[in-house]
């Protein structure tokens, strides 16, 4: 719609339509030639999209990775109230507000615990202080 | 002031703090603040970089939290939750001063105790763990009880669970108080039948 009346201002502005009886005819034809044009288009990609997509789709970078044992036995030495905020946020992402409700402290309190714990575990996995 | 790295890449003069990159990841950040990181990641390479380490981090502690490996006690939000996004969860609750028969199959994926309690007397609750003879081999010190009152969720490891051979396990709640010392709460004893076969050796 947007393209239509661009284009139906953009020939009215240069002059293009000069009868104006046959505006109605002009924005029709137009509308069909956007759609026309669109369909071919988005056909278009679809094509190119089958044969060429598997390529397109870059390979991640190489990302650093975790030693998963080492990472279990640092999550075992947080004390009980970490753990069990860590383990219910990356679960399933659960909000502070899910997981204060459950340990009875403030939403505040959760993310100081959540704070604390992932120092911990990072300098556990080797980070530097 | 800025310096660089001897790769050339500039040293950033304000890095954004650990914790705040991964409230960032996990989308727990106001929309005012995920807007100043966003603006911060596309001109710094070393937040990007340290972004790279903490998204790796999460990812794992994801994969660890799901894997129902870690013994934890969770809430039953937690447990429906797990439930009802199709996570095949088993559940024993033994009575308070009774026991259970109990087993895991294969394709359990978490492994829930639920012990019944009245934690209304108690300021700070141990999970004591111990063996057939009442010996105990962990002690799960002040475990979050809060608001759920009635009950105590404790994730045993499934991965343990799995390839535990038959044997029996008592946990013991017990409140504990820095004057008066512990009182026993509530035990509960777990008798587990291999069904699936173990790790040899492990009899």
């Amino acid at each position: 719609m947007q393209h239509v009346l661009l284009k139906v201002l953009e020939a009215l502005r240069t002059a293009r339509l000069r009868e104006s009886d046959k505006l109605a005819h002009f924005v029709l034809g137009t509308c069909r030639m956007t759609v026309l044009d669109l369909r071919r288009t988005s056909r278009r990609q679809e094509q190119l999209l089958t044969t060429f997509g598997g390529d397109l789709v870059p390979d991640p970078p190489p990302g650093p990775r975790l030693d998963d044992r080492q990472l279990a036995r640092c999550v075992q030495t947080l004390n009980e109230r970490e753990r069990s905020v860590v383990v219910m946020t990356f679960y399933d992402q659960q909000t502070a507000g899910e997981t204060a409700r459950f340990l009875g402290i403030s939403e505040a309190n959760v993310r100081v615990i959540r704070h604390r714990a992932l120092e911990q575990l990072r300098y556990c996995m080797g980070a530097k202080r | 002031m800025t310096s660089a790295y001897s790769d050339g890449r500039i040293a950033c003069p304000n890095p954004i703090e650990a914790a705040v990159l991964m409230e960032y990841w996990l989308g727990l950040l106001p929309a005012a603040a995920e807007e100043i990181v966003d603006e911060h990641l596309l001109s710094c390479d070393e937040c990007g970089d340290r972004l790279r380490e903490t998204i790796a981090l999460a990812e794992s502690l994801r994969a660890l939290a799901r894997s129902g490996s870690l013994q934890v006690v969770v809430g039953d939000q937690f447990v429906k939750h797990a439930a009802e996004t199709g996570r095949r969860v088993r559940e024993y609750a033994p009575p308070p001063g009774g026991g259970v028969q109990c087993t895991v199959a294969a394709d359990d994926d978490l492994l829930v105790a639920r012990l019944a309690v009245d934690l209304s007397t108690a300021a700070r609750v141990d999970l004591s763990w111990c063996d057939d003879l009442g010996v105990e081999f962990l002690r799960m010190s002040d475990i979050p009880v809060g608001n759920e009152t009635g009950t105590v969720l404790c994730q045993q490891s499934i991965t343990m669970a799995k390839a535990s051979p038959s044997n029996t396990l008592i946990a013991r709640l017990v409140a504990v108080d820095e004057t008066a010392g512990e009182r026993l709460l509530g035990e509960y004893a777990f008798h587990h039948t291999r069904t699936i076969p173990g790790p040899p050796g492990w009899e």
